[in-house]
């Protein structure tokens, strides 16, 4: 029986080739990434027992993602309190406010982690990283562990295949795709449990650009899987080639790996969709919802934050103003995606068309640190997640879809379906180019 | 250092199937203060479904649940428990919220396929952490589960992830040259 490509570069960083779903390991992170909010428990625990050094301290990235524009005094005494903590530990890597974006948008951009990579990072959406075929685990409050020792333990995760047929219609997007994965899980007709699982995607994966794939991890992940793992295609390859900033070796699963089970999926037939609010597996056909009026719009997240989802969005918002009564947000995932909008004349559209442009990272979708909804709105966004409060009153409702979906609902102040708009062709065909 | 304790022995205390941490193990408010206080989560603990359940248990009670117990990775109710000498034995539970559960020191057995139907609330029952041995005294059953795996022994027996850290500290870490 042949091996997973997470048992494979598990086995690899543990020293122990061979392991299996299930075993626990030690591994030996090609990275560690820790995210601002949680750095303060972290070094003060740490502090506490009285370590104050790091081991492997070069491999660690701190980025400043949740809160990057401190709303409150709190929030810009935690700046401080990370940028001495980035200097006593003398980390590798530090974005501070306004440098890189989003830590699970950024890295993969700039050839930071990589295919057959493995890394523990404090937060599950470090699964993102299965976009180019790496490996990132939530280490959760035992990032403290791994960074004081290097490593913690993990339990090697079971893997379920899931084999994607057919090509997505026009104006169907990746992340309707997950949201229609969450349905069919939550309906039975798949009856998967991603439950601490990876999630290996195969079949016709070309369609799906490198933006597209970092939207497939999304939903998986907020179903609790423990990674998401899409082979990396010849172009991702090469993007990744030209941008690594280290060596990579690509790891594959065998072909006769050993999955806990294998499922299906048709891609031709599905519309677009959106979550009714609570959960990302409430989803429907757009069509079941269309002239909903909406309040809030919000495009951006780890699970849409790439540059071909700005793109598309500005494809169906040239020219077009956001409706009377509607607030829309973009949040680009990176630094370097907010400098090509302004390059490539997208912040223009944008601005033109009376959006409001924030600063690379999580945006509203992080406990409301800025732009959160009302009691009593009504939100449409490619929010990571839409469970209850997630970007303030737990009385507003939180609505979501792809970012072509959110783009069409902002400009008509209502949900629509972007189908029935015409969008600017070039825009969309740069999509196919924006990671080269 | 004193030897590291393996067994408990005392009540049962039953529980079903797909207990979220917050609500069914201890109020959510607490979960999303991150409160990490045992003294403070003690009182609460099961305080929405089984008020006063801190000042009934003893120590060495054993939670046993069904399928899916904590529902995710949060840790403040395992705090409480693991601070009232109690331990759990789960049907099943996410590895999420079993890496929560041990990083506090909480003794847990998990998966204990099938212990829901050996046990009813009340019943004298023991759990060996290290060997996976239970046994109903009330009922004169014995069975096997799979026990704390080895490479996670050493984290159990030292405390849990902060004990751990501070043995690690002592011993080896300080005294470490570092890879940088």
């Amino acid at each position: 029986m042949g091996f997973t490509a997470v048992e494979k570069v598990l086995g690899r960083a543990s020293g122990r080739p061979g392991v299996r779903a299930g075993d626990v390991v030690y591994p030996n992170p090609d990275r560690v990434v820790i995210h601002d909010v949680v750095v303060r428990e972290n070094k003060e625990k740490l502090d506490q027992i009285g370590i104050t050094r790091l081991t492997a301290a070069k491999k660690v990235m701190m980025v400043t993602d949740h809160d990057v524009v401190y709303g409150n005094q709190r929030a810009a005494d935690r700046g401080a309190f990370n940028r001495k903590a980035a200097a006593q530990w003398g980390v590798g890597k530090f974005y501070d406010a306004g440098q890189g974006g989003h830590g699970h948008i950024f890295p993969i951009e700039q050839g930071l982690l990589l295919p057959g990579m493995f890394y523990f990072d404090n937060d599950f959406h470090a699964a993102n990283s299965g976009a180019v075929g790496a490996f990132g685990l939530r280490a959760g409050a035992e990032i403290s562990r791994v960074l004081a020792t290097g490593t913690t333990w993990v339990e090697v995760p079971k893997t379920v295949l899931l084999e994607i047929s057919g090509q997505l219609k026009p104006g169907v997007q990746a992340r309707d795709v997950g949201f229609y994965l969450g349905r069919c899980i939550k309906s039975g007709v798949i009856p998967m449990d991603l439950d601490y699982r990876v999630l290996e995607y195969a079949g016709e994966l070309d369609q799906f650009g490198l933006g597209a794939r970092v939207a497939l991890c999304s939903t998986p992940v907020e179903l609790r899987a423990a990674g998401i793992f899409i082979p990396p295609g010849e172009e991702v390859l090469a993007y990744c080639r030209r941008h690594a900033k280290m060596d990579f070796t690509p790891v594959f699963s065998d072909a006769d790996a050993d999955y806990e089970a294998r499922y299906q999926m048709d891609v031709s037939a599905i519309e677009p969709q959106v979550a009714l609010p609570g959960a990302v597996s409430n989803s429907v056909d757009v069509s079941e919802v269309v002239g909903t009026p909406v309040d809030h719009a919000l495009i951006g997240s780890c699970g849409s934050g790439m540059y071909e989802d700005l793109l598309c969005a500005a494809s169906l918002i040239k020219g077009r103003h956001v409706a009377p009564g509607v607030r829309l947000f973009i949040v680009p995932g990176s630094e370097r995606s907010t400098q090509r909008m302004a390059e490539d004349g997208l912040a223009k559209i944008f601005l033109d068309a009376g959006a409001m442009i924030l600063p690379a990272g999580c945006g509203p979708c992080n406990d409301a640190v800025v732009g959160p909804v009302a009691a009593g709105e009504v939100s449409i966004s490619t929010a990571t997640n839409n469970n209850v409060g997630r970007f303030g009153s737990r009385e507003a409702k939180l609505f979501l879809g792809s970012p072509m979906t959110v783009a069409a609902s902002a400009v008509l102040g209502k949900i629509a379906d972007s189908r029935e708009l015409s969008f600017d062709t070039a825009l969309q065909k740069q999509m196919e180019t924006a990671y080269v | 250092m004193s030897e590291f304790i393996w067994s408990l022995r005392g009540r049962c205390y039953k529980l079903g199937d797909n207990i979220p941490h917050p609500g069914g193990v201890i109020p959510a408010s607490l979960v999303t203060a991150r409160e990490t206080d045992p003294k403070v989560l003690i009182p609460r603990l099961f305080e929405e479904t089984d008020p006063g359940f801190s000042t009934r248990c003893k120590p060495g009670d054993l939670i046993v649940t069904g399928r899916n117990f904590g529902m995710g990775s949060k840790a403040p109710g395992y705090i409480a428990m693991q601070a009232l000498g109690l331990g759990l034995l789960c049907e099943s539970m996410s590895v999420q919220a079993y890496r929560e559960a041990i990083s506090t020191g909480l003794r847990v057995l998990s998966p204990c396929d099938g212990i829901s139907l050996l046990c009813e609330n009340g019943d004298d029952i023991e759990a060996n952490f290290q060997t996976g041995v239970f046994i109903n005294h009330t009922r004169g059953i014995e069975h096997s589960f799979p026990p704390v795996r080895e490479g996670l022994q050493d984290l159990l027996a030292k405390g849990g992830t902060i004990a751990w850290l501070e043995h690690w500290w002592r011993t080896t870490g300080s005294m470490a040259k570092l890879e940088n």
